[in-house]
């Protein structure tokens, strides 16, 4: 144990000193935060600003209610989208009632011109077609599309049926929008939406994913570097092999809990300014105890479980490229398993999820999937735990025995029945 | 005196290959021992079955008159052919480090380390980085790191391998220095004329078995002084003598093999006839050419 402790502590401190894991360290939430601010930022600032627009109409009222409805639109967008952060936009409207090919030219010119937004071809023929172009030189993105849209089929159901005769009170109620929440029942609570849960979900996997396929390669380079240098056989001299690994896994592993604890650090602090900016497309971030839980259990089971192979791999070749090569067997799980997870999303519950969620190899991925969507039974969770520690534990004892006699040699790969061998060395 | 090392019939296979073949050898304690023979004869194979790197097959190996344990390892330094370093660790870091391997408090070790820099001159490198030495550097924090817990027994595998001529000497008059601490020391090597002197006992081993076992001077006396060393004026004329098995002239100078039975007098006798001899001496024969001569008759 004493021999193990000081293989771990001197694996950390060295690796938590190096200049790669302070940048790694601030540059991750960096980039995080970057790719959720800096859309948000733009989205502000593309959203806002002021457009001015022209509605040709023959009828000067259908004009002016179109109108009112762009003014109005961002108070009938739906609120589980929770637009309100952002800035809506100022429409200036202008209505315009000549509709001969002649002002159809002119606006085309102001268009042309910058003068204005862009304009829109409401005329009584265009109506009778079901026909309205709206004429601008701007990219229309989907959101001001949709605007649009919206406003024009309202005012122009509002404007019909006030033509058959209906009166303001009794066409509002008629035209309120029905508007959709999904909601997921937690115990009593009410729970966040399903798309933020799905996209925390996203969000988490694939960050569980990125750190054991980080660290597990690190314990890979790291056997392969202590080959390479040769400092293998001093270490040898008074540790065991077994120690070696435990060490090296040990240690690289609390290396990986130092820096997602350090990001969970920046994460809290950043939260406020953060998430406010991330809330306005992503809704509210859901993230419970349980799910950080979940998250740093599932992290250290599959970070356990591939590191072990890797660093059976590590003890296997003798430079990073001959790794290249043959690290694939040990890659292929866990990019399987980042494959499925979209089917499991979608059918949390299916047999089939239910299966695949407690393969080993895939659990890290798709048991936490399950059980930040939709909380499996506990006994579903315990024995994907169980399974995994067995596992873990057979990989251990093979990747220790390839281990220690794959460090002794340098030179050539072993071949696969070289390899089987190498399991019933006696020492 | 007592046994620092005692192999009893060691076996080591790998697959269908016999890396070590029932070796037996016992290496007295406080004695310089050289474990001798050609590459791949299977020194570093013993060795690593000595320190419990790998097991043996078969047989058993006593270390200080007890059956090996792992606790006997913080007695003994191992320098092994294949050495390096951590290449991005500080030097004193690295030091303590394998120091506190072998047991030695954090404390010792860096005591320990910043003397023995002291000692051999490179204590103003104690901050750097491993890999900001010169290669002469690096094998002298081997040498520490080696030596750093007081071992009882020290095992060196082709100790002089790569050595610059510097750090030769300096290792060279460490080791005697240990020697007279009390210290047993193990040295294998393939380059028998470099521990000649050095060695109290060896054991030639070839194809992973021992071929000759014992003390160094014993062996060598029982050979014999049938090597002549012979400076001359003149022609000898000693191309096809009788009494000769081998024969190096390089003019106005032999070294020649004498057969056995052989009486070197009359060696001495018939060449004074024909030229004028200078110096004329009896010598016993070097390692390499006993082992030349066993593996010769193993063969």
């Amino acid at each position: 144990m004493h021999n193990v402790w000081i293989l771990l502590r001197r694996e950390y401190l060295e690796r938590v000193r190096s200049r790669s894991f302070i940048i790694f360290t601030v540059l991750m939430p960096a980039i995080m935060a970057g790719s959720v601010l800096v859309p948000a930022k733009i989205a502000e600032m593309s959203s806002g600003g002021e457009k001015r627009i022209v509605i040709v109409a023959n009828d000067p009222q259908l004009g002016a209610a179109v109108g009112h409805e762009l003014g109005n639109s961002k108070t009938n967008s739906d609120p589980d989208v929770g637009q309100s952060e952002l800035q809506p936009t100022l429409y200036t409207i202008q209505v315009d009632t000549d509709t001969s090919d002649a002002e159809r030219d002119l606006l085309a010119q102001q268009v042309n011109e910058g003068k204005i937004t862009g304009f829109l071809w409401l005329s009584d023929e265009a109506l009778a077609n079901h026909k309205v172009v709206y004429s601008t030189k701007e990219a229309a993105d989907f959101d001001q599309s949709r605007e649009l849209h919206n406003a024009i089929r309202t005012a122009v159901t509002r404007h019909r049926l006030a033509q058959k005769g209906m009166s303001g009170p009794e066409l509002d109620s008629l035209l309120t929008p029905i508007t959709l929440k999904t909601v997921r029942p937690e115990k009593g609570k009410p729970g966040a939406s399903n798309t933020t849960i799905f996209v925390t979900a996203f969000a988490m996997v694939v960050l569980l994913y990125a750190v054991v396929m980080i660290y597990g390669l690190a314990v890979m380079r790291s056997v392969i570097e202590e080959k390479s240098t040769r400092i293998m056989e001093v270490l040898l001299s008074s540790a065991t092999s077994k120690q070696l690994l435990a060490g090296k896994i040990l240690g690289v592993g609390a290396v990986g809990l130092t820096q997602i604890l350090v990001w969970v650090i920046f994460a809290g602090l950043f939260s406020v300014p953060g998430l406010l900016a991330a809330k306005s497309f992503l809704g509210e971030v859901h993230l419970s105890i349980f799910a950080v839980a979940a998250f740093a259990v599932f992290f250290l089971l599959g970070y356990l479980l591939y590191s072990a192979m890797y660093a059976a791999i590590g003890a296997m070749v003798n430079s990073d490229q001959e790794a290249q090569q043959v690290q694939w067997p040990a890659m292929m799980p866990i990019v399987i398993a980042v494959f499925l997870m979209s089917a499991v999303i979608q059918h949390p519950n299916s047999a089939m999820a239910f299966w695949l969620s407690i393969v080993p190899f895939f659990a890290p991925i798709l048991m936490l999937v399950r059980v930040l969507i939709e909380t499996p039974p506990l006994w579903q969770i315990a024995l994907c735990i169980a399974l995994m520690l067995a596992t873990i534990y057979g990989l251990l004892v093979l990747s220790s025995r390839i281990y220690r006699v794959g460090i002794l040699m340098y030179g050539k790969r072993p071949t696969l029945p070289e390899l089987r061998r190498w399991l019933k060395y006696a020492g | 005196m007592a046994e620092a090392v005692e192999l009893r019939g060691i076996r080591k296979t790998y697959d269908h290959f016999v890396a070590v073949d029932r070796l037996s050898l016992n290496i007295r304690e406080g004695s310089v021992y050289g474990l001798l023979g050609p590459n791949g004869a299977g020194k570093t194979s013993t060795i690593r079955m000595m320190i419990g790197i790998t097991m043996p097959d078969e047989g058993e190996v006593r270390l200080f008159g007890e059956p090996f344990h792992r606790e006997q390892l913080d007695r003994i330094g191992y320098l092994p052919e294949e050495r390096g370093l951590y290449k991005k660790m500080k030097v004193l870091d690295h030091l303590i480090f394998l120091g506190r391997l072998h047991n030695l408090s954090e404390h010792d070790a860096r005591k320990r380390s910043l003397d023995w820099c002291e000692r051999l001159q490179i204590a103003d490198w104690e901050q750097k980085k491993v890999e900001e030495l010169s290669k002469g550097m690096q094998q002298k924090i081997q040498f520490i790191a080696t030596l750093l817990h007081d071992p009882a027994l020290v095992i060196m595998d082709e100790p002089f391998a790569g050595l610059d001529p510097a750090n030769s000497v300096m290792l060279k008059d460490v080791l005697i220095e240990l020697k007279r601490a009390g210290k047993t020391i193990l040295f294998s090597t393939h380059r028998m004329d470099q521990v000649e002197r050095l060695c109290d006992s060896i054991c030639l081993i070839d194809h992973g078995r021992a071929i000759l076992e014992g003390d160094l001077k014993k062996i060598k006396s029982s050979y014999g002084k049938n090597h002549v060393q012979m400076q001359y004026e003149g022609d000898p004329h000693l191309d096809g003598c009788e009494l000769l098995e081998s024969l190096n002239n390089y003019g106005n100078y032999v070294e020649a093999r004498l057969k056995p039975g052989a009486d070197a007098q009359q060696l001495l006798r018939m060449t004074a006839e024909r030229a004028r001899i200078s110096r004329f001496e009896l010598l016993e024969p070097s390692l390499e050419e006993i082992f030349i001569d066993r593996v010769g008759k193993n063969a």
